[in-house]
């Protein structure tokens, strides 16, 4: 099994927008480089993409990611959902976390996997227990 | 669920070639190299999107690289 680098939604927008969020663009790149360095898999967990796409007239940069074959949707399972909510309870979080739930469930499909989020307190909560799973934040 | 499967047929140096059959059997080559080929064809994919965001932003910092290297799991 492999290591991947999930992209939460601060770091798609980011790496979609580099321009308009050069701060962001410039942590994100970091990391991304250094999931390449490692041969690591980057990952948005599909779920994501509800926080990141806002109709036809906005996507096309989020496409123009999306196209890269880099940058891989990864479907969510039934396991990983189920295992997402069960992360939502041990941390004593409400479904309004469901999205950051699925985004530590993807990471725990790899070997070892990085989140880049720009909301690292609930992630690094949710991900606590795992020690497979590191955060950088954005 | 599964797509059509193309015949390939490719020449590798016989000590690599050696090294994967005994790693996954002749039964797994199949699934090797269509992982290999796969793992490949995104890393292109990231080397010419870091190339775009170079472009763009310049390289990231030092310390951006040095926080993103901290972060990732002792294997």
């Amino acid at each position: 099994m492999a290591e991947a680098l999930i992209l939460d939604s601060e770091a798609v927008n980011a790496l979609a927008r580099p321009s308009e969020r050069r701060v962001l663009a410039e942590r994100a790149s970091a990391v991304l480089r250094i999931a390449h360095e490692k041969r690591a898999l980057v990952r948005i967990p599909a779920p994501v993409l509800a926080e990141v796409c806002r109709g036809v007239k906005y996507d096309s940069a989020i496409n123009q990611l999306l196209n890269n074959p880099g940058v891989r949707v990864s479907e969510l399972s039934r396991a990983s959902a189920q295992q997402a909510g069960h992360m939502l309870a041990r941390a004593r979080l409400s479904s309004s976390h469901a999205i950051d739930a699925f985004v530590v469930a993807t990471a725990l499909q790899f070997e070892s996997a990085v989140i880049a989020t720009g909301d690292p307190d609930d992630i690094r909560r949710l991900a606590a227990p795992f020690p497979s799973v590191g955060i950088f934040a954005l | 669920m599964s797509q059509p499967a193309a015949k390939l047929s490719v020449s590798v140096p016989s000590e690599l070639a050696a090294a994967v059959r005994k790693r996954v059997g002749a039964r797994g080559l199949s699934g090797f190299v269509a992982r290999a080929m796969a793992h490949e064809l995104e890393r292109e994919g990231i080397g010419t999107l870091l190339k775009q965001l170079q472009e763009e932003l310049g390289p990231p910092s030092k310390s951006e690289m040095a926080r993103a290297r901290r972060v990732w799991p002792k294997r």
